[in-house]
Formats: C-alpha cells, sequence, structure tokens
C-alpha cells in the first residue's frame, strides 16, 4: 500500500459523494411519469393518481406520487429490487425488456 | 540452432501460460457469476478476473495482459453472454486494462491502487454505454458504481499484491 492508493480512493470516494449528493439532493420532485420501450415513450401518466400499469413483460405501480415496479417477468429481477422512485429524472431501468419508467 | 530452439521453446511456454490463465479467469468469472452480490446493489461483482489482469501487468507482461484479457472477454460472452455483454465487457476491460497499465507505469502506486482505479473506470465506461444504450437515466447510478469499482478494485489489488509477494519470494516470476 503506497500513499498513492490512498488518494485514488480518497479521490473516487470524494467524486463518488459529491455526485451522490447533487444527484439524490439538488432535484425537485417529478409531476409525471413516462413509461418508456425501446427508447421510445408509450405511455404518461400523473403522479398524484395511484394506478397500476400493466405492460407486455413488467408492472409498474403509481401509489402516493412515487412509482415502483411491481412485477417482471425476467431473470434478475433488477427493476423489482430498485426500489421507489419519485424525484425528476430518476429511473427505475429493466434491461432485458428495455423498459424504462422514468419521472419528468 | 539450439538458440532457436531455447527461444521457440520459450514461446510455446509462454503461449501455454497465456491459455492457462485466459482457463483461470473464464472459471473465475464463471464461479463469480454464480455468487449473487444483488443484495448489496444491482449488478454488482468482484471482478476477481482482473488479478489474472493485474499479475501479468505487474509481471511486466503488457502483451500478455492485453491478450490474455481480450481472449477472456470474447470467450466468456461467447460461452456465457450475449452480444450486448459483450459490448459492455469490452468495453469497461478495455479502458480499465489501459488505465491500469497506465497507472502501473507510475511508482506512485502499487498495484491496489492500479487495481482500484481499474475498477473504477471498468464501471465508468460500462455506465457510458449503458447510457448510449437505455438512454443518460442510468448517470443517476453512477455514485454507487464507483464505490463499488473502488472497493472490489481494491479487494481484487490486495490479492493480487498477495499472489505477487508469494511469485516473488518463489523466485519463479514470468
Amino acid at each position: 500500500m503506497k500513499k498513492g492508493d490512498i488518494i485514488i480512493c480518497a479521490v473516487v470516494f470524494a467524486v463518488a459523494l459529491i455526485l451522490a449528493v447533487v444527484f439524490f439532493f439538488a432535484k425537485p420532485e417529478g409531476k409525471t411519469l413516462l413509461v418508456k420501450a425501446d427508447n421510445k415513450v408509450i405511455y404518461e401518466y400523473p403522479l398524484d393518481v395511484d394506478r397500476e400499469i400493466t405492460l407486455e413483460h413488467n408492472t409498474a405501480v403509481i401509489k402516493d406520487g412515487s412509482v415502483f415496479m411491481l412485477s417482471a417477468d425476467c431473470k434478475n429481477q433488477i427493476c423489482v429490487k430498485s426500489g421507489e422512485i419519485s424525484k425528476r429524472g430518476e429511473c427505475i431501468v429493466c434491461l432485458p425488456n428495455r423498459v424504462i419508467l422514468e419521472i419528468r | 540452432m539450439s538458440a532457436e530452439q531455447g527461444n521457440s521453446r520459450n514461446k510455446i511456454k509462454r503461449l501455454c501460460i497465456y491459455a492457462l490463465l485466459t482457463a483461470v479467469c473464464l472459471i473465475i468469472g464463471y464461479i463469480e457469476s454464480l455468487v449473487n452480490f444483488g443484495f448489496i446493489a444491482p449488478g454488482i461483482k468482484i471482478g476477481l478476473a482482473n488479478s489474472v489482469a493485474c499479475l501479468l501487468i505487474f509481471s511486466r507482461d503488457i502483451k500478455g495482459a492485453l491478450l490474455v484479457n481480450i481472449a477472456r472477454i470474447l470467450l466468456s460472452a461467447l460461452l456465457f453472454g450475449s452480444p450486448l455483454s459483450l459490448v459492455f465487457a469490452l468495453s469497461g476491460g478495455i479502458i480499465s486494462l489501459a488505465a491500469m497499465i497506465i497507472l502501473s507505469k507510475c511508482r506512485q502506486f502499487s498495484v491496489i491502487g492500479v487495481s482500484a482505479f481499474g475498477g473504477v473506470l471498468h464501471n465508468m465506461a460500462q455506465c457510458v454505454v449503458g447510457a448510449c444504450v437505455i438512454g443518460v437515466g442510468i448517470f443517476y447510478y453512477l455514485p454507487v458504481l464507483m464505490i463499488s469499482g473502488v472497493l472490489s478494485g481494491a479487494l481484487v489489488g490486495v490479492l493480487s499484491g498477495l499472489i505477487l509477494n508469494r511469485m516473488k519470494s518463489e523466485n519463479n516470476v514470468q
């Protein structure tokens, strides 16, 4: 372990922390949910109305102004595990089914 | 004649070592894919196969590191992956390897720092490719990827350091 190693780790941690702060705290709450498939917007819903959205391979839910993926038929289930989103610019990605839920 | 024989014998030995290391990489990668680190954060892995690249770079065998790494990426994509996963793995692999080679030329960094930096750049490159494939929203995941990259990279670096010491004391550095 040399001094340079510690500097690298410290710099990376600092940059990541700054990015995280910028990304997660400087963001306003979103108003609408965009549902994209193959990078094209297929649905648009307001966040203040609770509803369940059934897609070809996934089920998404809008509840109390935030969005989460209820189920997906893919193997890795990463989108289901990514939890809730509510801030502008946040998104849930299901890479196997090429589905993106994005808040605007 | 004998010098020529020795030369070709050396080449064959080298080829065998590269093939062996590539096989080791593939097996490590496969075993790693069986263990799911998704409970920490989705898409995270240690990248133990990178220790082979570290060993080769720090044994001053840059050409070997390049050859083994590219062979590993192509073969693992053929065996376990898809065209899309090949693009991800290739971008991360080549950029992190390039960064590690450049950084290893500086005397200020040991194998731990070099590996940690390689890990971070691997994840950042994959994030950029991810942005091209599915949109820029994925950049929100970058801080998590950077921290996991530096931690797993440092871990691989510590491991590679141990192996390098062992190789030196056995006095058969390749």
